[in-house]
């Protein structure tokens, strides 16, 4: 019990001293240089409580302390050591802890690097501001919060503790106030219950938390009036958040294609969008401080997009955890209180505030550099490519906020479609894949037109010739023909600009290798999900149904995973056979069913198999009730049925306990004959139970007819109005087909999805390239040569 | 004024405009389903699952069939493309998107309207103590 306390002792703690070391720093940037230490001592301060309360909140997760509310909310004592470790950030104190703790642990490293570069005072003083704020997040979403507090109703009581209450604990010895608590908790999600979401999680917050680096670099810049300089030292941050957040994304993507079962790894949802909208603004950014270095220009913009970037995590934030999307979305959204929610809100405002007017009031001082280039330039494709990412950002806001947006336009929340997304993401795609091939083509200041030409020919040519072969060979639309275009010009523009540069300078290339990835990336989109082909299947057991080019039989299934089953679907191609195993089980957690895809990777494409349904099997007979009363007649098929008479009981052995029989006596007539024939049914009772045993007809003309005593219903007043429930089974009927267990899945395939997995891991090395080559750059120029 | 501004400002006034004509074409707007069936358009109608009138899943069409209350108190029967949604059972409301025809509506997507956490929380406490 105390350990929760300490938690939340060590997280109030980890404010003030977060709050205290963003206002040394401020005094320090102020020629206070004397103030300095003690704010770096505030700084580990806060980070060392806020580790001490990660590790207490992971400690009473891994020991099962139901008596907080936070872990009882979400674990429970079956889980496995990796999943119990992903309860931490399963809910939104816990990640909101874990987004606190790596803003924390990047601060550290932060700090050693401003210090080298002399920027110390105001990149801390802005960004333990940040810190504090997510500390104060905690202090109202408290995650040690205790579950008697949470339901005082339910668990508080006074008076003496009554025997056999399981486990409590006293509050207040002297009035006998007392709580109880579970000894249980509710679980996890199924859908988190997975190996992914081991690593996803963390991989976005770190991303998100590096977000906050250019923001505080810029701000930092905006106070001391350095305009130019605070790019260098920001870019190695912009390139590693935009580097961790972008494989955050994708490995998101994954964890989607595999366990949601969405059928692609994108599915515009407002988590998503919320990750890809900081990730697009980031990458912009990169490119504008670009040109920047060459010429100087763009100095409002790079401060700009530096803030925007940051703010648009908080957005999202604020998109994702307020509850203000509500039921419009795939993912529930928990309302978190108006607490959070205005918290959030003022958050966004304070930034912006923040940013946004020293922006404005320095603006007016800084140089204006008059923006010289040609349009045949580098400089204006990285603008023009800045530009269309930023318009996307700008899109996929708009719509994830749409049930803001229509709430206040129309007073109903209601979500765009996905094809708003596609819609207005295309064209600008387009326009991007274009300029990473051309930027890396185009010389700065100015091109010659020929020459320009003359080195675009190898790309042109060669995804002219890829374009063609498209076009001959699929119907497709224009906007998809020249997205595939575009690619390829820049994958082999990047590949012929990447060989240049190795030969030359290979510490350079980071930049080519990003762009084949992104390219990768493009044309791992164009193949998976627009020439994907599914089919609804029904799998009878055992029996093969050919379909996308496989034999596909369906096998039965096993148990996978504690209680859950793998629905075994045999796949066979050219005499090679694979197995997909996707599952289906009831889940207590969500009291529902749970299906998730399974999937087989082959080089060239995915075989993915979600499962839709399980059918019992049905035997092709049909079965009649009846119910009769004495010497009453009833007609089943070509039978008519009259109830005679019950048969003798032995009442000695029912009363016994021996076995016993129950039984009805039938005349049945067929119509076709015109001797009826005399049917006794049964039920035999024992202790076990009662039991029928069924009566076989066989009529004239060869059909077999089944009799089943169901019930008997005796009427003690008037015996002769006692019935007898009757179960005809009829004999086969050709029109009602005999199927045995059948298994509904969706198959598809993904032709070269595998394009998608490489460009990523391209796109991290050539991120991984440019932060080396960077981080050296700013070490080599260092703060006080240019500022 | 330069010709560049101004070619700037065209191309940024059609994508904008584009932009709101998507937005607001596929906003699909909410509905009942006498609207529905009036305008044929596609909307979203939100209602609540009819429990004792038969459901279930065809397999050969792939499609499951439900009955759903509208805010109006009319039943109709609803074919969504595709298996049960989950937690159908637990939702207190669902939302069909598609559009009316001739006997039923035909949704493309059902979302499901789980009862808030906190609300079902007081309950799931008692049960684990």
């Amino acid at each position: 019990m105390t350990a929760g306390i300490l938690g939340a002792l060590f997280v109030k703690g980890a404010f003030l001293a977060a709050l205290g070391s963003a206002f040394f720093y401020y005094r320090g940037s102020r020629n206070h240089h004397a103030i300095v230490p003690l704010a770096r001592m505030s700084f580990h301060a806060a980070v060392i409580g806020l580790m001490s309360a990660a590790a207490i909140l992971l400690y009473l997760i891994l020991t099962n302390q139901f008596q907080y509310a936070y872990v009882w909310n979400y674990s429970s004592t079956d889980l496995p050591l990796p999943l119990l470790i992903s309860t931490f950030y399963a809910g939104q104190e816990g990640s909101f802890t874990l987004w606190a703790l790596y803003t924390a642990l990047i601060g550290v490293f932060l700090m050693q690097y401003s210090m080298k570069r002399e920027y110390e005072p105001e990149v801390m003083s802005v960004y333990s501001l940040i810190l504090s704020f997510l500390l104060l997040m905690l202090i109202v979403k408290n995650p040690f919060e205790f579950i008697w507090d949470r339901f005082p109703d339910d668990l508080i009581r006074t008076g003496p503790i009554p025997a056999g209450v399981g486990l409590y604990v006293l509050l207040d010895d002297a009035r006998s106030v007392w709580a109880q608590y579970p000894a249980e908790g509710k679980g996890l999600n199924p859908l988190l219950q997975n190996y992914w979401m081991v690593i996803h999680p963390q991989i976005l917050f770190v991303g998100f938390s590096a977000m906050a680096v250019p923001y505080a670099n810029a701000v930092a810049g905006l106070m001391r009036r350095d305009y130019t300089s605070w790019i260098r030292v920001a870019t190695p941050w912009l390139v590693f958040g935009a580097m961790i957040l972008g494989l955050g994304i994708i490995l998101g993507g994954y964890w989607a294609y595999e366990t949601l079962g969405w059928g692609g790894f994108w599915g515009w949802d407002p988590v998503e969008n919320s990750s890809l909208v900081p990730w697009l603004l980031c990458v912009a950014t990169i490119h504008t401080t670009l040109v920047q270095r060459k010429n100087g220009a763009y100095l409002r913009t790079n401060f700009a997009l530096s803030i925007l970037t940051f703010l648009a995590v908080l957005y999202s934030t604020f998109l994702t955890r307020s509850g203000v999307l509500g039921e419009t979305s795939v993912h529930s959204f928990v309302d978190p209180g108006m607490w959070v929610y205005w918290l959030l809100l003022g958050c966004i405002v304070l930034f912006t505030a923040i940013g946004f007017g020293y922006l404005w009031v320095r603006s007016r001082e800084m140089p204006l550099q008059p923006v010289q280039h040609s349009i045949f330039s580098r400089e204006f494709a990285l603008f023009l490519g800045a530009f269309a990412l930023f318009f996307m950002a700008i899109f996929v806001t708009i719509g994830t906020s749409s049930p803001i947006i229509t709430t206040i336009a129309k007073g109903k929340a209601s979500a765009v479609e996905m094809s708003y997304y596609v819609k207005t993401n295309l064209p600008l795609g387009v326009i991007v894949a274009f300029l990473s091939g051309l930027g890396q083509l185009l010389w700065w200041k100015h091109s010659s037109g020929g020459s320009v030409l003359r080195s675009m020919m190898p790309s042109l040519g060669v995804a002219a010739a890829g374009t063609a072969l498209l076009a001959v060979f699929a119907t497709e639309e224009p906007a998809i023909l020249l997205l595939a275009f575009c690619a390829v010009f820049s994958l082999v523009a990047n590949a012929q600009v990447g060989y240049g540069i190795y030969a030359g300078n290979p510490k350079f290339i980071g930049g080519s290798v990003a762009h084949i990835g992104i390219a990768l990336l493009f044309l791992g989109f164009i193949s998976s999900e627009r020439y994907d082909e599914q089919k609804t299947l029904t799998l009878e057991k055992g029996i093969p149904v050919q379909a996308l080019g496989y034999e596909m039989t369906y096998k039965g299934y096993v148990p996978v995973d504690r209680d859950r089953y793998g629905f075994l679907v045999e796949m066979k191609k050219n005499g090679k056979i694979h197995t997909v195993a996707p599952t289906m089980y009831y889940s207590d957690f969500t009291k529902g069913l749970m299906r998730h895809p399974d999937l087989k990777n082959l080089l060239t494409r995915d075989v993915y198999v979600a499962p839709l349904s399980l059918e019992e099997p049905t035997s092709g007979r049909r079965e009649q009730a009846l119910e009769l009363m004495k010497g009453e007649e009833g007609t089943a098929g070509d039978l008519k049925i009259r109830f005679r008479d019950f048969g003798d009981v032995d009442r000695t052995a029912m009363i016994e306990g021996r076995e016993f029989s129950i039984s009805a006596k039938l005349r049945v007539l067929e119509s076709k004959s015109v001797k009826p024939k005399d049917v006794t049914v049964t039920i035999l009772g024992s202790q076990s139970g009662m039991k029928p045993v069924p009566a076989t007809l066989t009529t004239t003309d060869g059909k077999s007819y089944e009799l089943i005593l169901d019930r008997i219903m005796p009427d003690r007043e008037d015996p002769s109005r006692s019935k007898v429930a009757l179960k005809v089974v009829l004999p086969e009927d050709p029109s009602v087909p005999a199927r045995g267990e059948t298994l509904v899945v969706e198959a598809s395939i993904k032709p070269m999805i595998n394009l998608v997995w490489m460009g990523t891991v391209t796109l991290v090395v050539g991120f991984l390239l440019t932060i080396v080559r960077r981080i050296q750059e700013a070490r080599q120029i260092g703060p006080s040569t240019e500022s | 004024m330069n010709i560049k501004v101004i070619v700037a400002i065209v191309v940024l006034a059609a994508g904008l405009m584009l932009g709101v004509m998507n937005f607001m074409e596929s906003n699909v707007e909410y509905a009942d389903f006498n609207t529905a069936e009036q305008s044929g358009r596609k909307v979203q109608v939100k209602g609540v699952w009819m429990k004792d009138l038969e459901s279930g899943f065809n397999a050969e069409k792939a499609q499951f069939t439900f009955y759903m209350k509208d805010d109006n108190q009319r039943i109709m029967k609803v074919v969504l493309e595709g298996a049960k949604p989950n937690n159908f059972e637990l939702a207190e409301s669902v939302v069909a998107k598609g559009r009316h025809e001739s006997d039923h509506f035909h949704a493309t997507e059902v979302l499901t309207k789980c009862p808030s956490k906190y609300e079902g929380d007081a309950e799931a406490v008692k049960n684990t103590l």
